[in-house]
Order: structure tokens, then C-alpha cells, then sequence
């Protein structure tokens, strides 16, 4: 992963880390256009009834102490920008999820004038989760398809490979003296 | 049970170090699990609270621009510190505590302080202001809590005639439980300690419906981690402080375990009955009950003992 040397210890560390990143999943939610209906899933499948802290799973939230963004929603022009943001804001390694048919071509406002079409037009998309709405164990199984990937080493750790849109600015931080 | 152990040990592995650690961990868990099963839930699984914080440690620490880089990167490591080393002066699984003198009660819930104020100095330092507003919710909640927990803690030692946590203990352990002489006192001691860790009724300061995540919004990877951490130990510390004190003395490691997770078992039912409080709710609710029950108790265990001092 991290390192070109592999060294016995550094394998192990190796797999201390991934064991630790497979168990401990924390979400962040975004909605980025999204009509509401894959959110109210979203929630249901963080209530007790499909109780995923089973896997680790733990809604949080702000974006610094989150490893997955599982996002909604056909991105708005008006939400692209704060999508990007709360990306930006995730500290490595970082996955994304995108749920609902929207997230992935449009869905239902296909060929809208103010919308990107999709999430992984703006961001490198891991999981597409199918379904208008899919279904909570839709969800549960999108999650586990990327921890899958994670286990098997199969999703290489990538750095920021986005390309900053044009005219966007990063927001800096205000300093209040 | 006294033991004699090298105190480099004492200090890296038995009972400071590691193991507080690994039972910061274990509690952590168990109050997880507790909290689920109250939920009708199953709950996470044995190993969840190392794995979230191996994970913390080995992602990205992010410091935000604006914050003061060396105090952002050093309050987690001087909570944790403290915490640490407050553990040293309790019974901790049993053990007579190793570093022991007359008021070390008083240094040890200074200690779990420093450990809450650097908490809201992390917040006000990351120049955000959801963290500002967790700060000074957090900051708050201290000023209201600490006067009534101190008073719940001053019951037993005004009985004991001592300010050593390891006297008390003993004397605890000597005398009818307090929690039977004193059950005022334990009852604020108890809801005190909730107040302390920010558990559900009183994490006014955490709202994360409200503020996203309070005074640790900006701390990302190490440093979340080592304040999850102190928190843990926090746990530990103060269910063995008020089990030691109400629930008749921590003598051996089954004590240890059987009464603070009594106690936890208590504060997971606790935390799951009630929603959460606003912070002028909170602050209204020590300052008008907790406190004035405190003294209630303080004033009556004085009168017990002038009763006793003028029959004897």
C-alpha cells in the first residue's frame, strides 16, 4: 500500500491497517439534489431494525472523522461546489458511494439543464448502488461490496486525481483575531 | 490486594499504560453494547472500539488553516496524559493505586478537568464555528457539573475522614455501603459522572444534529483518536472513583469488575431513556437540583458526625 518496501513488518502493519479500515467504516452523508427518497432510506437503514454498527458502520457527523461519503442525488449545479467541499474536507484514505439511480446517470432528471448527471462526474466514485430508491439491504450490500474490495486489496488507494472545476476556489478559513 | 511491582511497569503496562488503555477500550465497548441491546439492537462486535481507533491513527491529520498548529497537535496528547495519569491514583481492577498521598482525590479530579478543558481549548483552537460552539457548550457543561460531582465525592471523604482516594476505599470497604448512607450523594455522583463523559442526556456539547460534532469537528485521524481514547479512560477512571466510593470499596479484581460494570449497566439504561437535554437545561439542572442536593447531603453527613463527635 503506503510504502514500495515490503518488509515482513511492514506487511504486517499492512494488515493491521486494512483489518482496521475494513471493520470501522464511518459514513457521512450528502444530498446533492437528490428528491429525498434514497436519504429516507439511507435513514432507515441506520435505524435499529438494520442496526449497522454491526459492521462498524457509525453515521458521523463531520466530514473529518468520516471514511465513506455516501452520497444522493443527481448533483445539482448548485450542489456540486459544497459536494466537492465536504469531499475535499475528508481526510485519506477516502471512499465514496453512490446511491440511487440518480447518483448514477441522472435518473429521473436526465437530460435536466442544471444538473452534472451523475456523482462520478465530479467525484471518483467507488460503489454505484442501483435502485429508485434501493432498498436499505441494497445499501448495507453496496457497503460490503467495498469492504470486500478493500480486504482484497482490489481498490488501489488512490490520491486526488479531481481536477478542480473552473472558477472554483477553495473556501479558506476565516481567521477571527 | 497489595502488590510490589517495578514502577516502570506500573507506569507502560499494569495497571497505567497498556492496560488502562485496553480497558478504556473494553468499556468503550461494553457500554456500546449495552446502549444496543437496550435498543433492541445487536450491537457492535467485541474488537469495533480498537478497530475504529487503529483506523483513526492511520488515516490523514488534517490541520486547518487559521488554528494554532502546536496546540492543535498537542491538547489530544496532554488529555490523554491526563487521563493517564490520573488512573495511577485510583483502585484501578482491585490494585491498591501505586502513587498514593494525602489529597491525591482532589489531584485526580483535577486531573479528569485538565483532561475537559483541554477538550474545549481544542475546540476553540480550530478556527470553526461548530467547534467554538462545542467549546463553549463543553466549557460550560464543566462549570456546571464539576461543583456538584465535587460535592458528591466530598460525602464519603468527609466520612472517612480523608482526602486519599486509597483510604476512603478502604473505609468504604469497612463500613455499610455509602450508597446506602449517602444515596443522595450517589445520585449525583452517578448523573455527575454522566454530565463529566458527555454521555447522551448532558452531550448538549456534541450534538451532532445541532453543531456536527462539538469541540472535535476539526480533529481528524491521531488526534481524534487519542481524545476518543481519554475518554474511554475517563470512563474507566470515574466508574472505579464512584464504585470504590458508594458501592462499600474496590478490594479485588472481581469487585472491580462486578461493580463498575453495575454501574455501567446503570448509566447505559440512563443513557437510554432520556433524550438530550438543551445546555441551559443542563446548566439549570445541576445548578438548581444537583448542587443543592450536594450541600442537602454535605450538611446532614456533617451533622451525623457532630451528633456522633457529641453523644461519643
Amino acid at each position: 500500500m503506503g510504502l514500495e518496501v515490503s518488509t515482513p513488518w511492514q506487511q504486517v502493519l499492512d494488515k493491521i491497517r486494512t483489518w482496521a479500515r475494513v471493520n470501522s467504516p464511518w459514513a457521512i452523508h450528502f444530498n446533492s439534489g437528490s428528491c429525498n427518497g434514497c436519504d429516507i432510506e439511507i435513514l432507515a437503514t441506520l435505524t435499529p431494525r438494520y442496526d449497522v454498527e454491526r459492521f462498524g458502520i457509525k453515521l458521523q457527523g463531520s466530514p473529518r472523522h468520516a471514511d465513506v461519503l455516501i452520497c444522493t442525488g443527481p448533483v445539482s449545479l448548485q450542489a456540486k461546489d459544497r459536494l466537492l467541499r465536504i469531499y475535499w474536507q475528508m481526510p485519506e484514505p477516502k471512499f465514496v458511494i453512490a446511491v440511487g439511480s440518480c447518483g448514477l446517470s441522472g435518473g429521473v432528471f436526465h437530460g435536466c439543464y442544471n444538473i452534472v448527471h451523475g456523482i462520478d462526474e465530479v467525484l471518483p466514485v467507488d460503489v454505484f448502488v442501483p435502485g429508485c430508491p434501493p432498498r436499505p439491504e441494497g445499501i448495507i450490500y453496496g457497503v460490503a461490496v467495498l469492504l470486500e474490495a478493500l480486504k482484497s486489496g482490489k481498490r488501489p488507494e488512490r490520491t486526488m486525481t479531481v481536477e478542480l472545476p473552473a472558477g472554483f476556489e477553495m473556501p479558506q478559513a476565516e481567521v477571527r483575531q | 490486594m497489595n502488590l510490589t511491582i517495578h514502577p516502570l511497569i506500573v507506569l507502560l503496562f499494569f495497571p497505567g499504560g497498556l492496560f488502562l488503555l485496553a480497558s478504556g477500550l473494553v468499556f468503550q465497548w461494553a457500554d456500546r453494547k449495552l446502549v444496543a441491546r437496550f435498543q433492541n439492537r445487536v450491537g457492535p462486535r467485541f474488537l469495533q472500539p480498537l478497530a475504529d481507533v487503529l483506523k483513526l491513527l492511520a488515516k490523514e491529520e488534517i490541520i486547518p488553516e487559521g488554528a494554532h498548529r502546536g496546540l492543535f497537535v498537542a491538547l489530544p496528547i496532554i488529555a490523554l496524559a491526563a487521563a493517564l495519569t490520573a488512573a495511577l491514583y485510583v483502585p484501578m481492577f482491585g490494585v491498591q493505586p501505586f502513587f498514593s498521598f494525602q489529597g491525591d482525590l482532589i489531584v485526580t479530579i483535577y486531573l479528569l478537568s485538565a483532561l475537559t478543558i483541554s477538550l474545549g481549548l481544542a475546540g476553540a483552537n480550530s478556527v470553526d464555528r461548530f467547534s467554538l460552539v462545542g467549546a463553549t457548550r463543553t466549557l460550560t457543561q464543566l462549570f456546571s457539573y464539576e461543583a456538584p460531582f465535587l460535592l458528591a465525592v466530598i460525602g464519603p471523604a468527609l466520612a472517612a475522614q480523608s482526602w486519599q482516594i486509597s483510604k476512603i476505599n478502604a473505609y468504604a470497604g469497612e463500613t455499610t455501603w455509602f450508597i446506602v448512607a449517602q444515596p443522595i450523594g450517589f445520585l449525583v455522583a452517578l448523573v455527575g459522572l454522566m454530565g463529566k463523559l458527555e454521555l447522551p442526556p448532558f452531550d448538549a456539547p456534541e450534538a451532532e444534529t445541532e453543531i456536527v460534532a462539538g469541540a472535535l469537528t476539526e480533529y481528524s485521524g491521531r488526534g481524534f483518536a487519542l481524545f476518543r481514547l481519554s475518554k474511554d479512560i475517563e470512563l474507566v477512571i470515574g466508574l472505579t472513583l464512584v464504585a470504590a466510593f458508594y458501592l462499600g470499596g474496590i478490594a479485588n479484581p472481581l469487585d472491580f469488575v462486578l461493580k463498575t460494570g453495575g454501574l455501567l449497566l446503570v448509566m447505559a439504561l440512563l443513557q437510554t431513556a432520556f433524550a438530550r437535554l438543551r445546555i441551559d437545561q443542563t446548566v439549570g439542572l445541576w445548578w438548581r437540583v444537583g448542587a443543592l442536593m450536594g450541600l442537602v447531603q454535605i450538611l446532614a453527613i456533617l451533622a451525623g458526625i457532630y451528633i456522633r463527635q457529641w453523644w461519643l
